[in-house]
């Protein structure tokens, strides 16, 4: 599913490297950890994989494709396959939660059928489908980022890709996270969070792969956080 | 793309034009105002050139055939024969760019100056015959202005031509004056053409910043350049045609007054009548303002759509 060959990103006026030689491999239907102190290089790895940023040297490969190789023009469709969930949400506050879902499916052109099919599926999932109709801006942070979960998973995606996603949730709303994206890796996706939320991996018992100065200095199976918290 | 993506994108423009207000009240009228002076000027070349036409339509050359009583060298001083005149008729009509040739024989000029005053009918009998102290006269209309000079020269070459006469300055005047019209024309349509795509190109700008965060999370959802694009594009073709729209009216409003007072007072000036330029100067305006509308998001998002 996901291979990074080598590889070693530096951002532009920067002189260390963010991320220096990395290896790994991640199979389909894993679910897995990415761990580390602040400035690890958790969320460049993440920007690599949905082609936010490109690589310095070295391949990152996703379903057997070379990320930054693909031409301008497939990056959409690269990340049509991949649903991404960030820290802070990244909704649309002066629109619904339904129209938040929907904007996923809209900018791709699915017909509207099918849209008024899914995004209720969707939002049914992460327990909120009575909310449909709220402005995202009026939602909790907790409810907020189901509904990023909801838009991230309406397209059925293969990779599912959470950077720090319960960065701003109490434990509550951490837990009721983390047990989606769980769910969501039983119904077959592959699953990568970047997390700081030590209890939870340490009681998932997941694949944990920890990341200092850009270098995997741990990958274990049923791993732990490993660091104070 | 999907009609429906493009009803869905024009509901989006519609509503984006709509919130922008002020700004884009106010760009709307500087898309206006330079599409107004685009139209005035538009208006004047055009009214210019009608003038520029209908002089060349009235630029000929005048050749004078030889008689006995010319004294240039070429005449050998004997009339010409019949013949000769047909072949002289026959030689200019055959000339490239020559459009009409008309013949006056002296003997019916002689005639035309009786008709045109009795008065003088009398003494003018005495000059009838070999006495006719006039010359035939060939008169020559050339398709185009600018060939005048050259056929003047052919048919002055010509044998049994005594002399060719065509307003050589206000043939070169008119050449000048037209050109001048049209590149002054053209540089000022360009130079407000650039002003208008800049003004839209910056309230385009303004609304493509306004919402950067929903630009970005497209991308990130993966909407296609395309599907980013397309209501800016539409919101830059909707501003630039409702400044086109109040353009035209202004102008349309101004020249149906303007035109027919002109004409007036001054009645020798060709001046075009509105209802020959106006419908056409509007569908122009309106589908400038649409297209330069659409270029100027075009390349107001270039920068936001890097990946
Ligand atoms: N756009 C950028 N330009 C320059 N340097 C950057 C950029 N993004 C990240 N960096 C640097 O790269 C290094 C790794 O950053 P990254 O965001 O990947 O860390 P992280 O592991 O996600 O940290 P955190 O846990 O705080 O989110 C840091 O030193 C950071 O300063
Ligand atoms: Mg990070």
């Amino acid at each position: 599913m996901i291979q990074l060959i080598n590889v070693t990103k530096v951002y532009p006026h920067m002189k260390a490297p963010s991320l220096d030689g990395v290896n790994l491999r991640v199979e389909r239907g894993e679910f897995v950890f990415l761990v580390g102190p602040s400035g690890a290089g958790k969320s460049t790895l993440m920007k690599l994989l949905y082609r936010e940023e490109l690589p310095t040297s070295g391949q990152v490969i996703l379903d057997g494709k070379d990320v930054a190789r693909l031409p301008r023009r497939a990056v959409p469709y690269l990340r049509r396959s991949i649903g991404v969930i960030f820290q802070d949400f990244k909704l649309l506050p002066e629109r619904t939660v339904f129209q938040n879902v929907a904007f996923a499916l809209e900018c791709t052109d699915v017909p509207r059928r099918e849209i008024a099919r899914r995004v209720p599926a969707a939002l049914e999932l992460v327990g909120l489908r009575h909310k449909s109709r709220a402005l995202a801006a009026e939602l909790s942070g907790g409810e907020q980022q189901r509904v990023a979960v909801a838009r991230a998973i309406v397209r059925n995606p293969v990779l599912v890709i959470a950077d720090e996603p319960t960065g701003n949730l109490d434990p509550e709303n951490t837990w009721t996270i983390m047990n989606l994206l769980n769910q969501i890796n039983q119904m077959g996706a592959t699953v990568v969070v970047a997390t700081h939320a030590a209890e939870i991996v340490d009681s998932m018992k997941k694949r944990v792969i920890a990341l200092e100065r850009g270098r995997v200095v741990r990958d274990e199976n049923r791993g732990t956080y490993g660091y104070e918290s | 793309m999907s009609l429906r993506g493009w009803v869905t994108a024009l509901r989006d423009a519609l509503r984006n034009t709509a919130r922008g207000n002020v700004m884009s009240l106010a760009s709307m009228l500087s898309v206006a105002v330079t599409l107004l002076v685009l139209a005035v000027v538009v208006l004047l070349a055009v009214n210019l050139e009608e003038m520029a036409a209908t002089a060349e339509s009235q630029v000929e050359i005048k050749g004078y055939l030889c008689t006995a009583r010319r004294e240039e060298v070429k005449c050998g001083q004997r009339d010409l024969t019949e013949q000769e005149i047909e072949a002289i008729l026959a030689g200019i009509r055959g000339l490239p760019d020559v459009e009409t040739v008309t013949f006056l024989s002296r003997h019916e000029a002689l005639e035309e100056m009786k008709r045109a005053d009795p008065a003088q009918a009398e003494i003018l009998s005495g000059y009838e015959g070999d006495e006719n102290p006039l010359s035939d006269e060939v008169y020559v209309k050339v398709s185009d202005v600018e060939r005048v000079a050259k056929v003047a020269e052919q048919i002055q070459a010509m044998r049994g031509v005594a002399k060719v006469d065509y307003g050589k300055e206000i043939v070169a005047d008119l050449l000048a004056f037209t050109r001048a019209v049209r590149i002054g024309g053209l540089g000022l349509v360009l130079l407000l053409l650039f002003a208008t795509v800049l003004t839209l190109s910056n309230t385009i700008r303004l609304s493509v910043y306004a919402r950067r965060r929903e630009i970005s999370i497209m991308k990130l959802v993966g909407a296609t350049d395309w599907y980013i694009r397309r209501p800016f594009v539409l919101e830059g073709m909707l501003l630039g045609a409702l400044g086109a729209a109040v353009a035209s009216g202004v102008v349309a409003w101004g020249y149906i007054r303007l035109a027919p007072a002109i004409q007036e007072s001054v009645p020798f000036l060709p001046v075009v009548r509105p209802e020959l330029i106006l419908t056409d100067l509007t569908l122009a305006l309106l589908g400038l303002g649409a297209v330069l509308g659409a270029v100027a998001s075009f390349f107001s998002l270039r920068r936001f759509l890097n990946v």
